[in-house]
């Protein structure tokens, strides 16, 4: 370096730069996961993650990722320095498994470690939601296994290439192993092409800047994150909040429900947060428990959600966050073999709502809402045989059609593909025509759900509604929503969103309500009907602007109906009796009643 | 008697550029643009051409053989809201697909944001029973009094024009065809853009979003091209009439009037292909600052880039295009206080009318023009060679209300305007270049746009940058790409097969018919068949991948024995791209394009740079130095008398016709064999403490 700012630090352009450029890899990275995979869970909804730490665990960079992917991954490159000592230049490891620092055992997760001048630097990562992984059951979310031993094949932190050449052995395990397994081995091998992408970018860059020069970038990068970090955190006022948010009863696992209690404590002097997770229900007997990759994780997901988003999410930030887990507590450390097959969505978007609703503890313009949780069979993992060209192929994906809707904010409605709480709103939708054109599934419908937003002067966002059905013979589909009975509450006197459910639709038109968590059995007459989770307000639907009210009547998001007696919004037809407008008197005479 | 002149025209916010082609060489030609009616700017333009050849419009006209025009009507009605009212008929079930579109992209921990209104509101959208499936069976039929009643609702809303989009129109098009058909029945005048038509891709946000933008447009572009060609062809031309598109090709006036969206960005695609002819360097990025807007492009390893994310915008463009950014950023940019007291430049521009004040056209809010007047870096008595006498004192005027609110004197919230439009510039270069993971010190730098020369020495300098050209045409660079570039246009059509059971017979039809369509673009455009050249490419994925590539292949018709050809090319650029193949995997093709190009006669090497002697300068003009706050008298030349070869030391001025470049202390101005200044750092020290 030639020169140094006068807080004798690293060059902020090059630092602006080095820190793009890495931003730049993992996109090209996560580009090539997407496009050269073939489940359509990943090309199409995106459900995967890439990521770049040091070689000695401190995550980097995570952007344009899914959160619960990539916000604790440290614990998921940790265990191979501890199983091996002899990582070389050509290895790839693979990893699923949840006691070895992965998220839930679909979250497959291929580590690759980038050396320079013989020396270890980095570790790039990637992360792929499978559409199968050879559970008794087709589905990767099993809300009723108990234990690991229902789950699947599990890699357990496994050297899978050595020499940069795939380990035959070892992938025959998967060969062998999963449904649809040209698919898996499609969405393997793209992740392997986007490790070795990140690997040769990353050399490049340091043959460019050179190891010292790059290192120092590190060190600048991370007390960069740290100080930022701690800027906001000094910005919010000082105390302790405590918010509960409780997960639907599961029939035999949960029969009460599964109530989640975060504490925030704020220590704005010191600029420092602590999560306390510890005064929580023990493991319950089937898929919810967190792992600790999702436990840790998605605490700091609560936080970040309600600082400055420009905030770098590295190792330097994260360090001012203290998470307090329990062995053995359902939102901890799962004690082995309890089952986690379900860690990344559920319990655990509750745990994330009930961090992020602790902000709104604080006092307006504090918070969010609660956010809609997955998820419903509009998310549902759906399998079954395509006879379409005249063979029999089996296939299982997860379909990606009906997202929840996100938590309302001052200043803000809610974010309408929002998803969950765990995926930030960077899952893609998926589009009908890809859907239809790979798979043996008629998308009949699909819809803003009318009147489902949780009212509020910020409006949590609506709903996703609609329906779908097999082109081939029957099919199955799987789901765990929850939202059914809870739904997203509101926050300073916004209201719930609207629950989720799901329906069968017989081929006489008749709708049957279906069980939360679930696998139906639809012949090709019948249709899955869902309504995914709509987002709570904030603040009072009657303090909402009028012209707003308006406009969401006009989008058809809401009935005339609603307006008045919710928002106390009187409106009226204009002249090509079409579009409807605020009535300004009838509208004032409802709101100073 | 063949023709002897080519004309590319450019008209922007504020100015019309009129490059032409002739025995002499190129030639610019500058004029203010008419919103408007840009047809007047456009005919303003080839008069001052005329003028300049010594012949009246129509003889010149008469020897001209093509005109090219790019055209920012579209882009500037789209940006301003200014298009037709569009309706959209879709199938019931499926209202929302433009709110919902693919989810849009988000930063995934912000949430102080709103989500994107559709482009067509719920309220303008039309639901009608009638589904097709993947493989083209019918389903549920059209429901025909679906589509009368959504006729009469979108009569009385009412809107200006329709868009239709269907799923699996592009397998099986007869629905979308039928409710046109009824729509003409029922509403003879209404403009109808159907999905499959425009944009043949499955994805049905994207066909919908492009088929609905189209539709906008159809109440803009057909008129203003018909205003154009009707003026054009009074006055005598017998030619082709060329208009650029999105793509970096070209489309006749007939084409772009049937599918207008292919003129968004129409003239700003040019300039890339503009610095490709300029010079060899691989790796360029491409500025062109103009009166209302700051465009950046760039080259990577000698190829423009094309993007199929193109937003225009909260939408995808749902078309390729190249990828071109654009901010409010020009000389005509207003300057502005926000209530917080912090300086702003921007996006509001004065425009062609009223123009900066020094304009003396009744302006009187300050502009960039005004404050680069006000330091002294342009003369008042040169600017556009003369055309145009510039008022200080109305430029002080009108930046005086500025200084008082920032407590500075005039001549230092002048270089505050200044330097703050450059941080906006500098804004948009990094969106294309640090934000994708570029230094922007690794590329040589392109500046176009009259404005450029009074920015970009200071610009390269707050970037570190070694090395750029200011062409000799900079102020007329996208119309200078116009006359350079080949006519390239392209057509393709979806015809699914896979390398199991190739579909030997559809395949070699489709290549055919699609090399006809090329071919007679190529004939319209008034291409002799010699300079014809026809390019192919295929659209493949490995079975359940769901994102095609693009692999170019030699030439059609294709035998069997090419059928492991085209796997081979595919799993070649699967690895290229991906660094992974799987040669056991079975390759599906989708869509197969034909690229028809006709070759331009080089019209630049033709001409070289004469080589004078270095004349001394003209004299010298005082120019205020931001960083020293004072008053510095430089020397000034006359760019056009500067030999090939010859160089001039910063700080100086290079006065000429169309712009003003300002070099500063610690660069060096070369004159090169086509005229170019090109400017590169004399201190080898980096100037922004940055090792590279």
């Amino acid at each position: 370096m030639t020169a140094k700012n006068e807080n004798s630090d690293f060059d902020p352009i090059l630092l602006a730069v080095l820190s793009r450029r890495l931003e730049a890899i993992i996109r090209e990275m996560s580009n090539t996961v997407m496009r050269a995979s073939r489940s359509a869970v990943i090309t199409n909804a995106r459900d995967m993650s890439c990521g770049i730490l040091t070689y000695d665990h401190r995550l980097i960079c995570v952007e344009e990722a899914m959160p619960i992917h990539v916000s604790a991954l440290d614990l998921t490159t940790r265990p191979i320095t501890e199983l091996f000592d002899d990582v070389k230049e050509g290895d790839a490891f693979f990893n699923n498994s949840p006691y070895l620092g992965v998220t839930h055992h679909a979250d497959m997760t291929l580590c690759v470690p980038v050396f320079a001048d013989n020396e270890p630097l980095f570790w790039v990562l990637a992360r792929s939601h499978h559409a199968d992984v050879g559970a008794p059951e087709p589905t990767t979310y099993l809300p009723y296994a108990a234990t690991l031993y229902q789950e699947g094949v599990h890699f357990p932190c496994v050297r899978i290439q050595e020499n940069f050449r795939d380990k035959e052995d070892i992938v025959r395990i998967g060969l062998h192993k999963i449904r649809s397994p040209h698919v898996w081995h499609g969405d393997y091998r793209a992740q392997v092409g986007a490790c070795r992408i990140g690997e040769r970018r990353l050399k490049e860059l340091v043959m460019r800047y050179g190891v010292a020069t790059i290192r120092e970038f590190v060190e600048a990068w991370m007390r960069y994150g740290e100080r930022r970090a701690t800027a906001a955190i000094r910005a919010l006022p000082a105390g302790t909040w405590r918010h509960t948010s409780t997960h639907d009863p599961i029939p035999g696992v949960a029969d009460a429900g599964i109530p989640i209690t975060a504490q925030v404590s704020v220590d704005s002097d010191a600029g420092r947060i602590t999560v306390d997770l510890r005064d929580n229900p023990d493991c319950v007997p089937g898929g919810v428990n967190l792992s600790e990759a999702c436990a840790r994780g998605s605490c700091l997901i609560g936080i970040f959600y309600n600082l400055d988003s420009t905030i770098p999410h590295n190792a330097g930030s994260a360090d001012r966050i203290e998470i307090l887990l329990r062995d053995g507590c359902v939102v901890g450390r799962p004690t082995f073999p309890v089952g986690t097959s379900v860690a990344t969505t559920n319990v655990n978007d509750r745990l994330i709502n009930a961090v992020q609703c602790c902000f709104a503890k604080m006092g307006e313009p504090h918070g969010l809402a609660e956010g809609g949780g997955d998820f419903s069979s509009g998310m549902g993992v759906v399998s079954g045989i395509d006879d379409r060209g005249g063979g029999s192929i089996p296939y299982v994906n997860q379909f990606c059609v009906g997202l929840s809707g996100g938590p309302g904010t001052h200043g803000h409605d809610g974010w309408l593909t929002y998803e969950a709480p765990n995926g930030g709103g960077v899952l893609v939708l998926d589009s009908i025509e890809v859907d239809e054109a790979q798979y043996p599934i008629l998308m009949e419908s699909r819809r803003i759900a009318a009147d489902s937003m949780g009212a509020g002067r910020w409006n949590g966002a609506p709903a996703t509604e609609g329906a779908y059905r097999s082109l081939s013979g029957d099919c199955a589909v799987f789901y765990c929503s929850d939202g059914d009975t809870n739904p997203a509450e509101g926050v300073f006197g916004g209201r719930a969103g609207a629950p989720s459910g799901n329906w069968r639709r017989t081929a006489n038109g008749a709708s049957e309500p279906l069980p939360s968590f679930h696998k139906a059995r639809l012949s090709a007459d019948e249709s899955m009907v869902y309504r995914s989770v709509a987002g709570g307000g904030y603040g009072e639907p009657e303090a909402r602007d009028p012209q707003s009210v308006a406009e969401d009547v006009n989008r058809k998001w809401l009935s005339v109906e609603r307006a008045r007696s919710v928002y106390k919004v009187a409106l009226r037809k204009t002249a090509n009796g079409i579009d409807f407008t605020v009535d300004d008197v009838e509208t004032r005479r409802l709101r100073d009643r | 008697m063949a023709p002897r002149y080519s004309v590319c025209i450019d008209i922007g916010g504020t100015f019309t550029d009129c490059v032409v082609a002739s025995e002499r060489g190129l030639d610019i030609h500058k004029t203010a643009s008419t919103p408007p009616a840009f047809e007047r700017g456009f005919m303003d333009s080839l008069r001052l051409a005329a003028q300049d050849s010594e012949l009246d419009l129509g003889a010149f006209l008469t020897a001209t053989g093509t005109i090219v025009h790019g055209t920012t009507v579209s882009t500037n009605a789209l940006i301003e809201g200014r298009t037709a009212r569009v309706g959209l008929i879709c199938n019931e079930g499926h209202p929302d697909v433009l709110t919902l579109r693919e989810a849009p992209r988000k930063r995934a921990f912000d949430w102080k944001l709103d989500f994107p209104r559709p482009f067509v509101p719920r309220n303008r959208t039309c639901e009608v029973r009638g589904r097709i499936d993947a493989r083209g069976n019918e389903l549920i039929p059209l429901h025909e009094a679906d589509v009368h009643d959504a006729v009469k609702y979108l009569q009385s809303c009412p809107v200006d024009a329709v868009a239709v989009s269907l799923l699996w129109s592009v397998v099986a098009p007869a629905h979308e065809r039928r409710v046109r058909e009824i729509i003409q029945d029922l509403w003879p005048d209404v403009p109808v853009t159907l999905g499959h038509e425009l944009n043949p891709i499955p994805r049905e946000y994207r066909r919908t979003i492009s088929a609905a933008i189209d539709a906008s447009l159809t109440g803009v572009m057909p008129a203003y091209l018909e205003r154009v060609e009707g003026a054009v062809r009074d006055a005598g031309f017998t030619g082709s009439l060329l208009v650029a598109n999105c793509i970096g090709g070209m489309m006749t006036v007939e084409e772009i009037a049937r599918r207008p969206i292919y003129s968004i960005m129409s003239g700003p695609t040019l300039t890339p292909v503009a610095a490709q002819m300029l010079c060899n360097e691989p790796d360029m990025v491409v500025i062109d600052m103009g009166g209302t807007t700051f465009d950046v492009s760039a080259i990577r390893s000698g190829r423009l880039i094309v993007t199929t994310e193109a937003m225009i915008n909260d939408d995808l463009l749902g078309l390729p295009k190249i990828d071109v950014r654009s901010v409010g950023a020009g000389g005509g940019s207003i300057a502005w206080v926000d209530p917080g007291g912090l300086l702003r430049v921007g996006p509001k521009s004065a425009g062609a009318i009223p123009g900066p004040a020094c304009y003396g056209r009744g302006g009187d809010q300050p502009t960039v023009t005004d404050a680069n007047l006000t330091l002294g870096i342009l003369d008042p008595a040169y600017f556009l060679g003369g055309r145009v006498t510039l008022d200080p004192e109305a430029a002080r005027a009108a930046i005086s209300p500025i200084a008082e609110r920032i407590n500075l004197s005039i001549e230092e919230a002048a270089y505050a305007i200044h330097v703050t439009s450059n941080e906006n510039m500098i804004a948009a270069i990094e969106d294309i270049t640090v934000n994708e993971g570029l230094d922007p010190r690794d590329s040589y730098f392109v500046a176009g746009g009259g404005a450029i020369g009074c920015h970009i020495g200071e610009m390269a300098r707050t970037l570190g940058i070694a090395r750029f050209m200011v062409p000799r045409l900079a102020a007329g660079l996208s119309a200078h790409g116009g006359l350079v570039s080949d006519i390239r246009g392209e057509a393709s059509a979806t015809h699914p097969t896979s390398n199991h059971n190739f579909a030997l017979g559809g395949v070699n039809e489709t290549l055919l018919r699609l090399r006809a369509q090329g071919d007679a673009f190529l004939e319209r455009a008034g291409v002799p068949l010699s300079q014809r050249r026809f390019a192919y490419a295929f659209q493949a994925r490995y079975k359940y991948q769901s994102w095609e590539i693009d692999v170019p292949f030699d030439d059609a018709p294709l035998g069997t024995g090419d059928i492991p050809v085209l796997a081979d090319a595919f799993h070649q650029m699967h690895e290229r791209i991906y660094t992974i193949k799987n040669e056991t995997d079975e390759v599906e093709f989708t869509t197969w394009t034909v690229r028809a190009v006709g070759l331009r006669e080089a019209v630049v090497g033709d001409h070289v740079w004469d080589r004078t002697s270095h004349r001394s300068p003209l004299g010298t003009r005082r120019v205020f130095i931001g960083a020293e706050r004072a008053f510095q008298a430089l020397p000034v030349h006359d760019a056009s008398a500067l030999g090939a070869g010859e160089s001039v030391n910063g700080p100086a001025i290079l006065d000429s016709r169309t712009t003003t470049v300002l070099i500063l202390a610690g660069q060096r101005a070369t004159i090169d064999d086509q005229g170019n200044c090109c400017v590169e750092r004399t201190n080898s020290a980096p100037q922004t403490g940055l090792a590279s």
